[in-house]
């Protein structure tokens, strides 16, 4: 392993309008390892593979792959020259099988110009075997597993000759027996002189496969060690570590309950989880992708299936089979993606913070529109909405802004309950404080308030009680006030509690 | 592969071949129930009837494979008839002049839908919705509006000959359904069109031309349209301008109910074929047993509508529940893609 | 600023809207314009005039319903033949009273509509296969319902009632009947958008995913959207009855192209969620002075569905352009 690295990069920079997300990263990838990069959500891992693979163009910075400097990368061209990326979400044909999809694009050819099919499947085999594949190659890929198709997708990028795999999050889906096939996988690819770029956050397999191990936490590269010169706790110590000027939630004392879970579970998904909601007080609910946070937060809204467990609202068991439902009960949802499952951004201001507050009041379709007017007009000047204008089309605001539409669109129709999914998430500084000062009235109001986040120090700012959920469970709850980041993030990782 | 046939590989046998059962089925049925149905006669007339449908459905078949949709086939049938008849009867261009006009009319046509829905945000229903207005208009302004008829025996011959006892225009559409499945399956841009259907955005990133792949199937389906177009001015000695109404849905219903799904990368030129028989089978059960034309209307379109339903429901099935793929999910890359279930 | 506080008094329709509206009207002053050239001043003539209302009454009617429809993403291909199902339905129950032979015809239309919406929404077809289906379905009904021609009598010999026909030459205030109907249905659907179903028909258009989680009853109001098609296609169809004195199976064959081409170019996103009453009215009288400015040039009718069909791509796309979503 002692070359020169296939990889090499250099004081990369990218920020998105005006937010730094990498900054002045370096990193060197060599031939036959397995480099695993980490850090929470939002730490810049997933841009920093989206400029490797072309997807993105950095700011700054240089990229040197196999002695050469690259100047602006194509997606197609990366692809083609052996830099391979698979993602979570893999991209296949679902309708045909593994041989075909392998040789999508590179079909061999026979003398009449036809495809030579034999060869086709001859080849395909030989990739899967190559990495211990074990996968019908006649079957349509959608109907795979996912740990399959990831074989699939892998066996892809070794037809094209691949000399750098990024494999971002491989194993989210995955059961112990395909995690061991991977790894098998894995050290092929080592044998061959692949480089591979591990993200992932289950710290055991990155101890397992891994030969070196770069940490990320807010865009910085914090250190580069080798697997055997660190262990768990100081990695864990690595990614967190910030010093948060803050002021902490006062941990508020909780009202009546208002809200209680028990056991709800959605198959393969959410499992056994418990806990209650009470009047005034905020709950963030930490974890990391796939941890099941935001299912569990359409499960209580009605937008996804309950398959086993109760629901009691003040008290009295309830079935939520939808949102329509959900909102006549007095719970409301703002959405993980605002411009997709949060407004309607043709629609304007008005239109948008309206239509669940409509919905709850209109009788026999009938509308009190001179109310709802009224309501909607005090919103804007109560949310301090910028600008103040109720007939412009919500997608001519700033995040912030379209996030306090959303937001407005539930305190219109008088929620108990608001499960706020990232409320923050691509919202600028001052919205941001907003926001928070909004959750504070909600609490004072005696609203319960469920905030799911991947912003550590909202999280520990803003909740009164935090739960933590890792793999479609609660693996802890720690007390708002007094958390630490590390107690946090170890429970995410499912390591056991720092103490 | 040199595998036995486990339970699994013949259910997936007769999960893809379902619709040839089904004909054999139905036709069987039709030679128990009715009198004439397995006599000569009749099995010619459905031959000649539906090898027109059935070039139709072939074009129709690629459109669908991109998940798109091709509702101009009816008009363009009616316009080609018109070129053809307008060439031959009032410019006196040889025969063979005039077919060559019609088709390449048809096709031009079928290319400008194609462009126009490879490159514009426009829905292909709407493409060729509007293409089904301009091609009837023109086929009525050229024809002020009347039929013209053909005086060319030769011609007429062609939509109306047999071949030792078989139509030839049936031969000549299994021709081209075997050249066709030869390059659904054996070439590259075939493939490719499969592709696209089943995933326009991971086709582009293996390599894949999406854009003139689906420019190509229109007009590959305004070629063919060319065709069932020649055949049936044939059989009509004439060039009519308000022919062909509908014969876009038969087309449809035939690629459905031959196993094609309306959201593209499913289908193939077999299923197609057995499609149009079916409807062609059925048609002719229908006429032989008295049943009145405008009830006749009324079974195909629910048999239509059936098909496409049950098409929907054999793709839920086969979903495969993602769990990495979930909408809206915690997720590092960033706004969810909309997955896609089977 | 003051500009923006008496636009907001406004508070009509979004300003957005206004503005598209604003546009297409004038496209009609220019289209006007040129057909009052054209034609020497006969085009302002009152024949003409009334002419050119009591020929769109029916397309406006029938334009609507299929603007909800689009409102809400979807299409309907079938409002032709409900229209001509229900010219027949109501020609052939005349004996048993106006009343009672309108409330069968739109009975049809409506259950043709629920057909439509029911398949559409809750077995997920794509509304352009569903209501083409459909509508080869509702044609061939109506053909073993007229058996096979037009229906002058109803059952039993039944004439058609004479009010009926009436209607057609009958006047309020100088204007024809059918155009005074037709503005009051153009009103019952502005109405029906102020209500919580037609308001959240925007929503369910615009992002459906978005008017779910929002508690709006999607499913219902896509339902319904269809169902009102039906039942606005089935007035056209007795509309059609009064102006042509009998039921046809073949009527208005091109009313399809003619809907989804006027609430185009009103301004509606074939994508849904985008779209006024106002608009689609604006969009009937556009097609209606494009089609007296093609007479007076001396453009032969037959070329009518080609130019139909390009203004249809036109409108499209142009609408398609504007919209970056």
């Amino acid at each position: 392993m002692e070359q020169a690295p296939v990889l090499q990069l250099r004081g990369i920079c990218k920020s998105f309008a005006g937010v730094p997300v990498l900054r002045d990263v370096s990193l060197d990838l060599y031939g036959g390892e397995v480099h695993c990069l980490v850090g929470e959500n939002g730490a810049g891992k997933s841009t920093l593979i989206k400029i490797i693979s072309g997807a993105y163009t950095k700011d700054a910075g240089t990229i040197t792959y196999q002695g050469r400097e690259l100047g602006h990368i194509a997606p197609a061209w990366a692809r083609e020259n052996g830099i391979n990326t698979i993602y979570q979400e893999i991209d296949l044909i679902p309708s045909l099988d593994a041989a075909e999809n392998i040789s999508l694009g590179n079909e061999p050819r026979t003398r009449s110009g036809g495809i030579d099919w034999p060869a086709v499947r001859r080849n395909a085999q030989k990739n899967l075997d190559d990495i211990g594949a074990n996968v019908d190659a006649t079957v349509p890929v959608g109907q795979l597993k996912i740990a399959q198709q990831e074989m699939v997708a892998v066996a892809k990028a070794l037809s094209l000759k691949s000399k750098v795999m990024i494999l971002d999050e491989p194993t989210a889906a995955f059961t112990g027996t395909e995690v061991r096939n991977l790894f098998k996988t894995i050290r092929w690819l080592q044998s061959q002189g692949i480089a591979v770029l591990y993200i992932s956050h289950h710290l055991d397999e990155i101890f397992e496969i891994g030969d070196r191990v770069t940490v990320l936490r807010d865009g910085n590269l914090i250190r580069t060690e080798l697997i055997q010169n660190i262990d768990k706790a100081t990695l864990v110590k690595a990614m967190v570590g910030r010093d948060i000027d803050f002021t902490r939630s006062d941990g508020g004392a909780g009202g009546s309950e208002i809200l209680r879970a028990e056991g709800l579970t959605q198959r393969g998904v959410v499992s056994d989880v418990s806990f209650s909601l009470h009047e005034g007080e905020i709950v963030g609910v930490g974890g990391l992708v796939g941890a099941g946070r935001t299912d569990l937060a359409r499960m209580l809204v009605g937008a996804a299936p309950v398959h086993g467990g109760k629901i009691y609202l003040h008290g009295k068991p309830q079935r939520i089979p939808s949102p329509k439902a959900a909102l006549s009960l007095g719970i409301g949802m703002l959405p993980e993606d605002r411009k997709v499952e949060g407004l309607v951004t043709m629609r304007t201001v008005a239109d948008n913070m309206g239509y669940s507050v409509i919905q709850a009041s209109a009788r026999f379709g009938i509308v009190p529109w001179r109310k709802i007017k009224a309501v909607i007009r005090d919103l804007i000047g109560s949310l301090q909405l910028r600008p103040p204008r109720p007939n412009l089309q919500v997608r001519y605001l700033s995040g912030g802004n379209q996030q306090k539409v959303v937001l407005g669109k539930w305190l219109a129709a008088r929620c108990d309950l608001l499960i706020l999914d990232e409320p923050t998430r691509g919202v600028d500084v001052g919205a941001r404080a907003e926001i928070y000062h909004l959750m504070q009235e909600l609490k004072r109001n005696k609203k319960a308030v469920l905030m799911i986040s991947s912003d550590m120090t909202e999280i520990l700012t803003q909740s009164d009680r935090i739960l933590v959920m890792a793999a479609g469970r609660i693996v802890g709850e720690l007390p708002g006030a007094s958390a630490t980041e590390e107690q946090v993030l170890s429970l995410a990782l499912g390591l056991e509690e720092a103490a | 592969m040199n595998r036995n046939p486990s339970p699994a590989r013949v259910r997936r046998w007769m999960g893809r071949n379902t619709s040839t059962v089904a004909l054999v089925v139905i036709f069987a049925f039709g030679c128990v129930a009715l009198p004439n149905f397995a006599d000569k006669f009749n099995l010619s007339a459905i031959a000649f009837q539906y090898s027109i449908i059935g070039f139709l459905a072939l074009g129709q078949l690629l459109v669908i494979l991109t998940e798109g949709i091709d509702l101009s086939q009816g008009s363009l049938v009616a316009l080609t008839s018109i070129v053809i008849a307008t060439l031959i009867t009032h410019a006196g261009l040889p025969t063979p002049v005039a077919i060559l006009g019609g088709v390449l009319a048809s096709t031009l046509l079928g290319f400008l839908s194609g462009l126009l829905v490879s490159r514009t945000q426009i829905p292909a229903f709407i493409v060729t919705l509007g293409m089904l207005g301009i091609a009837r208009g023109l086929a009525l302004l050229i024809s002020i509006g009347k039929p013209i008829s053909i005086a060319d025996e030769v011609f007429a011959d062609l939509g109306r000959s047999k071949v030792w006892e078989i139509p030839a225009s049936l031969i000549l559409w299994l021709l081209a359904a075997l050249l066709l499945h030869y390059f659904l399956t054996q070439r590259r841009l075939g493939r490719h069109i499969y592709a696209v259907g089943g995933s326009a955005e991971s086709a582009r990133l293996s390599g894949v031309n999406v854009r003139n792949i689906k420019l190509l199937v229109y007009a590959m389906s305004g070629f063919l349209t060319g065709i069932a177009g020649v055949l049936w001015t044939s059989r009509l000695s004439s060039g009519s301008p308000i022919g062909g109404v509908n014969y876009e849905l038969e087309s449809i219903a035939a690629v459905v109910v031959g196993g094609g799904s309306l959201f593209g990368g499913i289908g193939t030129v077999g299923g197609t074929v057995a499609g149009v028989l079916i409807f062609g089978v059925i048609n002719s059960m229908l006429n032989l047993a008295g049943i009145s034309p405008y009830w006749q209307g009324t079974i195909k379109g629910v048999l239509i509508l059936a098909a496409v339903a049950l098409s929907q429901l054999r793709r839920a099935d086969r979903t495969n529940v993602r769990g990495v793929a979930r909408h809206a999910s915690d997720s590092t890359a960033g706004p969810a893609k909309p997955s896609r279930n089977i | 600023m003051q500009v923006t506080p008496l636009l907001d008094r406004l508070n009509r329709r979004a300003t957005f809207e206004t503005k598209g509206v604003l546009r297409i009207l004038l496209i009609l002053a220019g289209l006007i314009v040129v057909a009052g050239v054209l034609s020497r001043g006969v085009f302002f003539g009152p024949e003409n005039l009334i002419n050119l209302g009591q020929q769109n009454a029916m397309l406006t009617v029938v334009a609507l319903g299929q603007f909800l429809v689009i409102l809400t993403g979807g299409i309907d291909l079938s409002v032709g033949a409900i229209l001509a199902i229900s010219s027949v339905v109501f020609v052939l129950f005349q004996g048993y009273g106006i009343v009672p032979a309108l409330a069968l015809a739109l009975l049809a239309a409506a259950l043709i509509g629920l057909i439509n919406g029911g398949l559409v929404t809750y077995v997920r077809l794509p509304s352009f296969v569903v209501t083409l289906g459909m509508s080869q379905i509702t044609l061939s009904l109506a053909m073993v319902l007229s058996k096979g021609g037009t229906v002058y009598t109803g059952l039993g010999g039944a004439a058609i009632a004479a009010p009926i026909i009436d209607f057609y030459n009958g006047w309020l205030l100088g204007i024809p009947l059918h155009v005074v109907f037709a503005l009051v249905v153009v009103g019952v659907v502005a109405l029906y958008l102020r209500t919580s179903y037609g308001h959240f028909a925007y929503a369910v258009g615009g992002n459906r995913s978005a008017a779910y989680l929002s508690g709006i009853p999607v499913a219902t109001i896509s339902v319904l959207v269809f169902v009102l098609a039906g039942i606005l296609a089935g007035v056209g169809g007795a509309l059609f009855v009064s102006r042509v004195g009998l039921g046809d199976p073949q009527a208005a064959k091109w009313i399809v192209l003619d809907s989804i081409a006027a609430v185009s170019i009103g301004g509606a996103s074939l994508s849904g969620g985008v779209g006024t009453v106002a608009g689609t009215l604006i969009g009937v009288i556009i097609l209606g002075v494009l089609n007296n400015i093609m007479n007076l040039l001396g453009v032969p009718p037959t070329m009518q569905p080609a130019i139909k069909g390009l203004v249809i791509l036109l409108a499209v796309f142009l609408n398609s352009g504007r919209r970056e979503k």
